[in-house]
């Protein structure tokens, strides 16, 4: 799968999520967070906005971001990302394939955002 | 003929020659005026501050810098209530504080005396064990009883009010009991069985963290602790004021991760030692590790399974707990482990890191605590006051020392303005080595007055103020509940604290740019007086503790 396929899925999850799931609804009620998701080389790069319940999205790499997760290329990226678990994210890091621009506490926030889907 | 002493006097006889009582922090008052004359008598030393909270807050900080318990005296009434945030403080670190207050004299109860008021109601939720001496031969004994309690057990402080009827009344010296020191101990030990099933757990553990908190720094177990990491090859990360029981770079120590490391990390662990530490709202109630087996070492039995049942609970002292466990720990090696720990963190602290490294215009609180780093390095002691302040100095200060990283306003009561008292506290007990305290501007006015307490006793602390002229974690928590334009409360503006202390004495500087961080500090440290450098910072810079902070009521 490609990233950009991927993180446009993403995109349309979480704003279905935001229509129709109650507990993420709460969840990101009063929350104003702009998480970026990208690759190093800028190539494949998404926003999420989350704005008091609202869930809109840009492509691009150069948007202003809180938190930005910036993953060495799109297949890492990409196979990590499907796991689906904070465990995978963690040895990415490890590993050098990942890295947290910002502030990683919403990069946190987020990941408890998607726990609420999953 | 006989020899008589004071009620005031046989107080402080008692407390040197029996507690062998050093130092004591106060504010002096009619009610305790022969108390106060007995600590000269007895060549006890005195520090006066200006409000009673940096007393009582002084007096906590000699307990965990000294591992004996502090001593505060403040007068009845103001006096008495002007500590009880100190009290307050000391009761929820559970830190062993000897209070002694004044009262109006019994003479003159319910006559509307000076300062008439019920003490001993307001201060029994906020201490272990509190008291009223009526009898002037019973003072050395309600005293020891003062000392037992605040030591034993789970620590805490303790209140004895002190009459004035007793203080300047006389008692023939035969009359007296003088109760010696109590020198036996008494310990809670494990089963053995727990033992055994703690070390099979943490023998076949794959990615352990040892988690200490402040019962590991009370209990002073540096060296069983050392012992117990090594063998084991379990990384730590000490908090509170267990914070430098081992040095903050020894090699198993993942310190530098701060909050961060700590958030990113907890959750991956399949095994945690939690020694004298509380799951409390720093912890997420124990929630960040559902699949981690947990043990629990604590001199409370009633902590163990608070919040997250343990797997094991130890409950005794804990340097006696690691004496009992590691015969039975087996040698490992988690490094391989340890460098997936580092190297995570490190990837989640990138801009963090970069900002530490890269000069900016304003200044950004990272580099500023950088540059205290590169003047100071770890041969000193930090304390850290204030919120988004509390989280730059928590991840970006390192020492050698026990108790050399301090935050004690990061503790359950939050704190704020305790940094001062526990900086001059830190300078007293190490008076050969530099002492720094990191202060919000918004904290700094707490108990900045008590610089007049500094330059009077000769403290030469330094102050260094991340001045974003705002209450900067609740500015920006407004700013992201109720909008940039409707915050509330919130701005300070730009103070030059740096001239009030001079104005009292001390040594004062602005810093506006980061090549001035540096020559100020070592111009403050050569000055010898006590100093405040005022720094100007980034106040548009928001820390990942205020995000954490506003999530934590947004959720309500």
């Amino acid at each position: 799968m490609r990233l950009s396929l991927l993180l446009w899925g993403l995109y349309q999850w979480l704003w279905i999520a935001s229509k129709t799931n109650k507990t993420f609804k709460k969840f990101i009620s009063k929350a104003k967070v702009r998480l970026m998701i990208k690759t190093e080389d800028g190539k494949y790069a998404r926003l999420f906005v989350f704005d008091k319940g609202k869930v809109s999205t840009e492509t691009g790499p150069d948007h202003q971001f809180d938190a930005a997760l910036v993953w060495k290329d799109s297949k890492t990226a990409v196979s990590v990302m499907l796991k689906k678990s904070q465990e995978a994210i963690f040895y990415a890091a490890a590993e050098g394939k990942l890295k947290i621009e910002g502030m990683n506490v919403y990069a946190l926030w987020f990941d408890d955002a998607m726990n609420h889907l999953i | 003929m006989l020899k008589k002493i004071s009620g005031g006097h046989l107080a402080a006889k008692y407390m040197k020659e029996v507690e062998q009582l050093g130092i004591v922090f106060t504010l002096s008052g009619q009610h305790i005026e022969n108390l106060l004359d007995g600590f000269t008598e007895y060549n006890i030393r005195t520090i006066d501050v200006r409000h009673e909270q940096a007393a009582a807050m002084m007096a906590h900080a000699w307990s965990v810098y000294n591992n004996v318990p502090g001593v505060c005296l403040v007068t009845a009434g103001p006096g008495f209530t002007n500590s009880l945030t100190g009290i307050a403080n000391a009761y929820l670190e559970n830190v062993p504080l000897v209070v002694l207050c004044g009262r109006h004299p019994l003479r003159d109860d319910l006559k509307g005396a000076l300062q008439e008021m019920n003490q001993i109601d307001m201060v029994k939720p906020i201490t272990k064990w509190n008291a009223t001496c009526y009898d002037i031969r019973r003072i050395p004994e309600y005293l020891s009883i003062a000392f037992r309690q605040a030591t034993m057990g789970r620590p805490g402080p303790v209140f004895l009010e002190l009459l004035p009827d007793i203080l300047f009344a006389e008692v023939e010296q035969n009359l007296v009991d003088m109760p010696l020191r109590r020198k036996h101990k008494t310990s809670t030990q494990p089963e053995t069985s727990e033992l055994e099933e703690a070390a099979r757990i943490i023998n076949s553990a794959k990615k352990p963290l040892f988690l200490g908190g402040s019962g590991v720094g009370i209990s002073d177990c540096g060296e069983a602790l050392g012992k117990f990491v090594e063998k084991t090859g379990v990384p730590f990360v000490l908090i509170n004021y267990g914070r430098g029981t081992l040095p903050d770079n020894h090699s198993l120590s993942l310190a530098d991760g701060g909050f961060t490391g700590i958030m990113a990390g907890l959750p991956m662990t399949d095994v945690i030692i939690a020694a004298g530490v509380r799951f409390n709202w720093v912890l997420q109630s124990g929630q960040l590790f559902p699949n981690a087996k947990v043990i629990r070492i604590d001199i409370d039995p009633h902590e163990v399974d608070r919040n997250r049942p343990a797997d094991i609970g130890l409950v005794g002292d804990m340097k006696d707990v690691l004496q009992r466990l590691l015969p039975q720990a087996e040698e490992r090696d988690h490094g391989e482990w340890i460098n997936t720990f580092r190297n995570a963190y490190t990837a989640f602290m990138t801009t963090e890191l970069e900002k530490r490294k890269t000069p900016s215009d304003p200044i950004h609180p990272s580099r500023l605590v950088d540059q205290i780093m590169a003047v100071f390095g770890e041969d000193a002691y930090y304390v850290v006051d204030g919120g988004d302040t509390g989280y730059y100095g928590l991840s970006g200060f390192a020492s050698v020392h026990r108790a050399g990283v301090l935050i004690p306003s990061g503790g359950l009561l939050g704190c704020l303005g305790t940094g001062i008292p526990f900086a001059m506290t830190a300078k007293l007990t190490h008076p050969d080595k530099p002492v720094i305290v990191l202060n919000g501007d918004g904290s700094f006015g707490f108990n900045g007055m008590e610089f007049d307490t500094a330059v009077r006793h000769n403290i030469p602390i330094i102050c260094v103020i991340n001045n974003d002229c705002a209450w900067g974690m609740i500015k920006h928590s407004q700013e992201i509940s109720l909008g940039d334009d409707r915050c509330t409360c919130a701005e300070l503006g730009l103070r030059h604290y740096e001239k009030m202390v001079e104005g009292l004495g001390g040594y004062g500087e602005l810093v506006t740019k980061d090549e001035e961080i540096i020559p100020a500090l070592k111009r403050a440290m050569d000055s010898g007086k006590p100093a405040c450098i005022n720094v100007l910072t980034d106040p548009k810079v928001t820390s990942p503790a205020t995000i954490l902070f506003y999530q934590g009521f947004a959720e309500l």
